[in-house]
């Protein structure tokens, strides 16, 4: 897909393939077309791995909608 | 339905000042044959005003000790145990304990010892035949209200410690393995009230109970501190933001509870080769 959009093939340098994952993570985004409900699930699991480095995120769906977000996270003490 | 995520998912806003916190506690006892072990070693914690908090640990890592610390019971070694900010010098109103064994007055009626409790905190005779009543319906004991606390079983006579603890209306309920003697019935039962108590109460209680059931730390708690075996000190925290009443078939729960299982597993591991190569 990304050969598309650059000509000839793809250099093989790290920073290509960066830019290319970034792309295609858009255009796979946009190619879904996401609606309003799910746009406000991805914005709340994104805030959640934002905050926590160690735990659980479990997202419970009843008749194809996300009624919850449970989370469990672990913090070390010793 | 953002509301309904963003209540699960946040965690409440922490107050300034904590209801409960311990600082540098450490706490040693006396053995029979006079050597001195130490329970715990430097604990130090905070406990929130409304918040649910469960202890948990192998046996003997101190988390009784530092449960009668908080409860005024015992004084810490070294360190000190904080309730609204004040330092604990003895036990008090404030604080209601629940025990493995429900510490009732056999000569009392059912009614009686819920009465007694209210008497010793000074609520008025007038008042307080209408508490103790509210308080059995809560725990569904009204009909045994002139039953003697032997003709109740195990799982009756702890509910009716319960309902005796929280009539007094107490800022914090400690527990000591609450429901340690309970069969397994009888404990689910009393889990469920004690959600329920917890969730439904206008201004919201502060529990703190010690346990070495990894279920019930998960199912009830906010969160679960993880204790190491002896002498005591935190290993790690557990937070859980899942609604309630929980259950333990609960994706989230079940998952939890097997990382902290394996967590105490480890513990109880490391602490027998240590004394293995004493």
């Amino acid at each position: 897909m990304e050969g598309a959009l650059l000509p000839g093939p793809p250099p093989r340098s790290i920073r290509v393939m960066v830019d290319a994952s970034k792309s295609a993570a858009d255009e796979q985004l946009s190619e879904l077309a996401l609606t309003e409900e799910e746009k406000l699930v991805l914005a709340k699991v994104a805030e959640i791995l934002r905050k926590i480095q160690f735990g659980t995120v479990v997202l419970v769906v009843q008749d194809g909608k996300v009624v919850q977000v449970e989370m469990a996270e672990k913090f070390r003490l010793r | 339905m953002a509301d309904v995520l963003r209540t699960l998912a946040d965690p409440p806003s922490a107050p300034a000042e904590p209801k409960l916190a311990l600082r540098d506690v450490v706490v040693t006892r006396r053995t029979a044959s006079g050597a001195t072990i130490t329970a715990t070693d430097r604990l130090t914690f905070d406990v929130a005003q409304g918040e649910f908090v469960c202890l948990l640990g192998p046996s003997g890592c101190g988390k009784t000790s530092l449960l009668n610390v908080l409860a005024g019971l015992v004084m810490p070694s070294t360190g000190e145990a904080l309730l609204d900010g004040r330092p604990i010098t003895g036990p008090g109103p404030d604080r209601a304990v629940l025990f493995q064994e429900p510490a009732l007055f056999p000569w009392l009626s059912v009614l009686g010892n819920v009465e007694l409790g209210l008497e010793l905190i000074g609520v008025p005779a007038a008042a307080r035949h209408d508490i103790a009543q509210r308080w059995l319906a809560n725990v569904h004991l009204e009909r045994w209200a002139d039953a003697q606390p032997h003709e109740l079983s195990a799982g009756m006579r702890q509910r009716l410690a319960l309902a005796r603890a929280l009539a007094a209306d107490p800022g914090v309920l400690l527990g000591d393995e609450p429901f340690g003697a309970l069969d397994a019935q009888a404990r689910e039962l009393l889990q469920r009230e004690v959600q329920r108590f917890w969730v439904e109460s206008d201004d919201r209680k502060t529990f703190l109970f010690v346990t070495h059931n990894v279920r019930e730390a998960t199912l009830l708690a906010d969160r679960v501190l993880v204790m190491s075996a002896a002498p005591g000190r935190l290993l790690e925290e557990f937070r859980i933001h899942a609604p309630r009443p929980r259950d333990l078939d609960d994706v989230l729960i079940s998952r939890v509870v097997s990382e902290i299982h394996t967590l105490l597993m480890q513990e109880v591991d490391a602490s027998v080769a240590r004394e293995m190569a004493r």
